[in-house]
């Protein structure tokens, strides 16, 4: 539905508005990853023709509270992250001065003419160095640069590992990565000083969750904001956060009494953007000699930048890497510990998968070497371990309930797409022309559509488990249906307009859905950790159900018979066995607001209806990936040659949207496993700052991909969906990783770190080595 | 604006004038000072090539390229692809396969590929990677697209 | 990212051109296909007093066959070369690096002389000059010189071209008839600049080799000729013996770089694999 627009150029995203007497605003941001600010002179850029206003971090201090992320978390620091520093700088790109503009060129010359002078402080450049005793800290006030630390246990892995057959183990890294929505990140705020009302539209994911921080920072009643989400670019998580650029030009607007825009550029995207992963696990893995798990331990650091972000805080991707790194396998013992450290980089925050990625590739490479040594074949090991039908629900060792799944089938069956057996057969083939090829497994399972049971980041401040719908069948018989959802792509007005359309009874094109504005729907917090279809579909089933059963009231009567009778499909009302005997939804809802004259004794008139949803726990999604890749040995290049998909998302409301959201996430994942890298220097500078050195890639570096979908409804979401917007990324790194491990078989070469650059993997295959 | 030079050619088939800096990229002039926002800024520095649009026939980046540089230019933007309310083969084929999903890189990816379908109406699939390679798509795995351009292609054969 | 501001001048003629560098004294930049030079002014990296763009001076674009040389006008698009028979035919070599060199978009725009005169170490146009030992013609307020390949490339980014000079023309030699050429590359990406690259021609002669020419881009601050790897060949013939053997030669004759995409050892490794790829396809071709 909302491909017609962004077809033909009409799509209108944040940096398309323009509002009369608008301001563009740049931020001077620090070249220093750790720096006191000893003076900050504005004065020569506020005289230049054109700039309107130069705004240091002390005078916006007055205007706009820093963010500050709580949490309940034993343990956890949170920290101070203001619109404009104040005192030091934490991370090279933080915003220290904000220019106001009559265009964007003026704004940035007008940066060149701000006097800043800094005091360099001694970076914080890894955790390692972080977490020594004598470091310096990021953050004096939390007094530790270990933000959190957090374990999860099961049984007792000790004693289990000492105790098994095998026993393997190494440390894992998975380097830094970035979002890279293609629409970088960009904001607007327009304050109308008569009524004491603030409009902020944004590039976000999450409108109503920033409508409440913000009301709280801006010292402004939630009712007297609003936060709109307009068509935005893509999201992935990095859009999910509270940024300081946001609280800017909200107190910006209110201070100079004009609207105020920033679009970031690609250079700010990649300095100052949410980044994912970096962590550095040490993990091992314990299997009988028949290759059943006996036991898991790891001990996990994540790298969490400069400030834990708001509402997800600097736990979100770490502590979900120790909740997960179990998979979708019987593990008796398990003992998990994960503590995320505080660097001068940018701040981590939640990315497509968060955590899973990183869990799977782990437990996936782990897997597969406890079958190498055991001489095994990597499925038939999986197939011993993976939970089955008869066993579910089941609790997972770090106490999330798997209500559901599909995982021996999925495997089995993609076992079989790929046609397994021949692959390995071929595999043995061209070796001799001095080609290696691979293939690779990933299994996993993830919880998605959480609801109120589960926080969505650990101890967080707010419950994300819940989201509601209004539906409405306007006079004129068109259904307006409103989510405090929004969309970044994910084609919510069509999948929840055939949600509707089903549930209610109507034609799918009387259907229209609005989000992403928190004036128009109901109250919600946005799209985010694959929970659109499952919390906001089923919000959408409850509110259209309960208006169908209305609008047969209201036809039973109108039409004299009894509403059992009815039936309403098609946007018609028809009485069964009788089709001539019917009514349009457009004559019902006609009835419905003309009042008591035509509707039935003390009906309340109207039809609308709003329903909220809370799926409790949440529900498991699965899926297996299997990649066929082809490494040449002498260049240390990497093709994917083949990559097999098979999901199980529940009930499928839009395939070809599934399979987009399938192949998109695959997409992703193997940029992650093959070229995507956040690079910083040890002083904190960010090397990768353009898209010529941070690499995302293009069609010609990813393979075609098939998907099969399984569609086992899940059993306790309402409608039987389950989340499928993240599995991609989730799989696919480990896939393409244990593939290249595979190809490399003969060498003996084992794989810990992500991504497999090309000059990784020609360090590993110039390392004297051992054959198996 | 002292040193505002003077830029006219022709828009979507429409002559089309304004006044701008000399430095003024020339994306920023389709958007700013010609209003037509379908075409996209994603990186400002020729990689993302959400920006493509058709100067004098020939997919181009329009942010490495100033806006004084079209002076007297034929251009084609997204604007001008569909024909009296009629989507494009392509914009058909988009929707037909789900050849977008946020919609950010569709405008500058549907200027590349009519470019490639214009130099070569029969690609094979290696050569459909190869030509849209030159735009960015975060969203799709390029699945759709690929399946789309194919789809184009045969249409307007 | 936004350029700075600058003085704009899009001259009419090279003259108008080259007495506008004169006025800026080393200050001006001139802008060619821009597919460089504007990334690196809306990232402020570059910030001339004034640009001198050639985009309006149309006697910078031509292909034509002199004298047993190719010769193209410095503002002849890539795109133009990449389609053009005459290219195709006589310089086979530079229609193959030709579709190495970006993306389409940006070869419509970028052109044969904007690409040798920014001197990017990793782009294949300069390699290819080098390989070919063709030649530039730089006009300058004293009137034309002509540049061999080997004296032109000074450093990463730099050139001999002096400040009030002006790249005009670029000119291969057309390619011998028992040719036989390759480009090779390995690049992160499709499109991407270079990590190595190897642009071979090897001349079949009987059963010999007459001669043997081979460059490099990525391999260190200018394209390298690898003189002594061509000298294994034309003394030996193309054998797949004296081929390994001049791979092998060819890394030690670079001195490449670390940087974030690849280090220093593995571009000199990739050097000898994409020497000896170009080596050997150059060699089928040459016995098609």
């Amino acid at each position: 539905m909302e491909d017609a627009r962004l077809l033909q150029g009409q799509g209108r995203f944040v940096a398309d508005l323009t509002l009369s007497r608008m301001l563009h605003v740049a931020f001077l941001r620090s070249p220093h990853a750790h720096a006191r600010l000893v003076s900050v002179d504005t004065r020569p850029a506020r005289t230049l023709p054109g700039v309107a206003a130069c705004v240091t971090g002390d005078e916006i201090a007055t205007h706009a509270r820093p963010i500050r992320a709580e949490s309940k978390m034993a343990g956890y620091h949170a920290t101070e992250f203001p619109p404009l520093a104040r005192g030091k700088v934490r991370f090279v790109g933080e915003a220290v001065v904000a220019v106001l503009a009559e265009s964007r060129y003026v704004a940035e010359d007008a940066l060149e003419a701000v006097d800043v002078r800094y005091a360099a402080l001694p970076v914080v450049a890894t955790p390692e160095t972080a977490m020594a005793g004598d470091a310096p800290l990021v953050h004096e006030a939390a007094g530790s640069n270990v933000l959190l630390s957090r374990a999860f246990v099961r049984g007792d892995a000790d004693a289990a590992m000492a105790g098994a057959a095998v026993v393997v183990g190494d440390r894992f890294r998975f380097h830094r990565h970035a979002g890279v929505t293609m629409e970088n990140r960009a904001c607007l705020a327009d304050w109308n000083t008569g009524a004491g009302e603030l409009t902020l539209w944004s590039s976000t994911q999450v409108p109503g969750l920033l409508r409440e921080a913000l009301a709280e920072l801006l010292d402004l009643p939630a009712h007297r904001l609003r936060v709109v989400a307009p068509d935005v670019g893509g999201g992935f998580g990095v859009k999910s956060a509270l940024y300081p650029e946001e609280v800017a030009v909200c107190a910006l607007a209110r201070l100079t009494g004009r609207p105020v825009k920033w679009v970031g550029d690609r250079r700010e995207d990649l300095l100052t953007s949410t980044q994912a992963w970096d962590e550095t696990i040490d993990a091992e893995l314990a299997v009988d000699a028949d290759g059943t798990i006996h036991a898991l331990r790891a001990r996990v650091v994540a790298d969490v930048g400069a400030y834990s972000i708001h509402p997800w805080t600097a736990s979100i991707e770490v502590v979900q890497v120790i909740s997960f790194l179990p998979g979708p396998y019987r593990v008796p013992h398990y003992r998990g510990e994960a503590w995320g450290v505080a660097t001068n980089k940018a701040p981590m925050g939640p990315y497509r998968g968060v955590g899973r990625p990183v869990s799977t590739f782990v437990t996936e490479a782990l897997v597969d070497r406890a079958a190498r040594r055991l001489g095994m074949d990597p499925v038939a090991l999986r197939l011993r371990n993976l939970i089955r039908p008869d066993e579910l629900p089941y609790r997972s060792p770090s106490g999330v309930v798997w209500d559901s799944g599909s995982f021996v089938e999925s495997l089995e069956r993609a076992r079989d797409v790929v046609a397994y057996e021949h692959v390995r057969a071929a595999q043995r083939d061209p070796r001799r022309a001095g080609r290696y090829v691979g293939v690779g497994v990933a299994c996993y399972v993830e919880l998605t559509g959480v609801g109120s049971a589960i926080p969505a980041s650990p101890g967080a401040a707010i419950n994300t488990g819940t989201e509601g719908a209004t539906v409405r069948v306007d006079p004129s018989g068109t259904v307006t249906a409103s989510f405090g959802l929004a969309c970044q792509g994910q084609g919510h007005e069509t999948t929840l307009a055939q949600v509707v359309a089903a549930e209610l009874g109507a034609r799918l094109e009387d259907v229209r859905v609005v989000s992403g504005d928190t004036a128009a729907g109901p109250a919600g917090t946005g799209t985010y950790a694959s929970r659109s279809a499952v919390i906001g579909g089923g919000a959408a089933i409850l509110a259209a159900r309960a208006l169908r059963e209305k609008a047969l009231a209201i036809g039973a009567h109108l039409l004299e018979v009894s509403a059992d009778d009815l039936t309403l499909a098609d946007s018609r009302a028809t009485v069964r066995g009788a089709p001539d005997r019917a009514l349009s939804l457009r004559e019902i809802a006609r009835a419905a607001y003309a009042g008591a004259k035509r509707l039935p004794a003390g009906m309340e008139p109207g039809l609308e209806a709003t329903r909220f949803y809370d799926p409790y726990f949440g529900t498991a999604s699965n899926a297996t990936h299997i990649a066929v890749v082809e490494v040449d040995p002498e260049t240390c290049g990497v093709v994917v040659r083949r990559f097999v998909v098979v999901e199980d998302c529940g009930r499928i409301i839009n395939p070809l949207i599934v399979e987009g959201q399938a192949i998109g996430g695959v997409a992703q994942g193997v940029g992650a496993a093959l070229l995507e890298e956040i690079v910083y220097d040890g002083d904190g500078q960010l090397l990768t700052g353009s898209l010529m050195d941070y690499l995302v890639p293009t069609a010609a570096e990813l393979p075609p991909v098939e998907v099969v979908h399984l569609e086992r409804p899940s059993p306790t979401t309402l409608g039987g969906f389950k989340g499928v917007g993240e599995g991609g990324t989730i799989g696919a790194p480990a896939a393409v990783a244990n593939a290249i491990a595979d190809a490399l078989k003969p060498l003996g070469i084992e794989l810990s770190e992500l991504p497999v650059t090309p000059d990784r993997l020609f360090r590993l295959l110039s390392r004297p080595r051992q054959a198996l | 604006m002292p040193d505002a030079v003077t830029v006219r050619l022709t828009v979507n088939g429409v002559a089309r004038e304004g006044r701008c800096e000399p430095r003024k990229l020339f994306v920023d002039f389709l958007r700013e000072d010609l209003g037509l926002t379908g075409t996209h800024v994603g990186c400002e520095h020729g990689v993302c090539g959400a920006c493509t649009i058709l100067i004098d026939g020939e997919a181009a980046r329009s942010c490495i390229m100033l806006a004084v540089q079209a002076d007297g230019a034929e251009i084609l933007t997204i604007e001008g692809l569909a024909q009296n309310g009629k989507l494009h083969p392509l914009q058909e084929a988009f929707r037909e396969h789900h050849g977008l999903q946020c919609g950010f890189c569709t405008p500058g990816m549907l200027m590349t590929a009519l470019d490639l379908l214009r130099t070569n109406p029969s690609p094979t699939e290696a050569e459909i990677r190869e030509g849209i390679s030159a735009v960015l798509c975060r969203c799709t795995g390029y699945h759709g697209i690929i399946r789309a351009v194919e789809a184009a292609a045969r249409a307007m054969r | 990212m936004k350029p700075p501001k600058f003085d704009y001048h899009a001259p009419a003629s090279l003259d108008e051109a080259l007495a506008l560098l004169r006025r800026y004294g080393g200050d001006a930049k001139v802008l060619a296909g821009g597919q460089s030079l504007m990334p690196l002014l809306n990232f402020r990296l570059s910030r001339p007093a004034a640009l001198v763009d050639l985009n309006r001076i149309p006697s910078l674009a031509y292909i034509e066959e002199r004298d047993g040389q190719v010769r193209f006008g410095a503002m002849t698009r890539q795109r133009t070369i990449e389609f053009s028979p005459l290219v195709a035919r006589r310089v086979p070599l530079l229609r193959e690096a030709t579709k190495w060199v970006g993306h389409l978009p940006i070869r419509t725009r970028g052109t044969i002389g904007g690409s040798i005169a920014h001197a990017d170490p990793s782009a294949e146009y300069p390699a290819v000059l080098t390989a070919l030992d063709g030649e530039v013609v730089a006009r300058g307020p004293k009137g034309e010189r002509v540049v061999r390949a080997r004296d032109f490339f000074v450093t990463y980014l730099t050139t001999s071209l002096e400040a009030d000079e002006i790249l005009v023309e670029v000119r291969l030699p057309a390619t011998p008839a028992g040719a036989g050429w390759a480009l090779e590359e390995f690049a992160r990406r499709h499109g991407d600049f270079a990590i190595v690259a190897i642009a071979a021609l090897v001349v079949r002669d009987g059963a010999r080799c007459g001669a043997a020419r081979l460059a490099t881009a990525g391999a260190g601050p200018v394209p390298v000729r690898l003189r002594a790897a061509e000298e294994i060949l034309e003394r030996d013939g193309l054998t797949d013996a004296a081929i390994d053997a001049a791979a092998r030669r060819a890394a030690e004759l670079v001195s490449p770089d670390s940087d974030i995409h690849a280090s220093a050892d593995y571009r000199r490794h990739l050097t000898t694999v994409l020497t000896r790829r170009a080596l050997t396809r150059a060699r089928t071709v040459a016995h098609a």
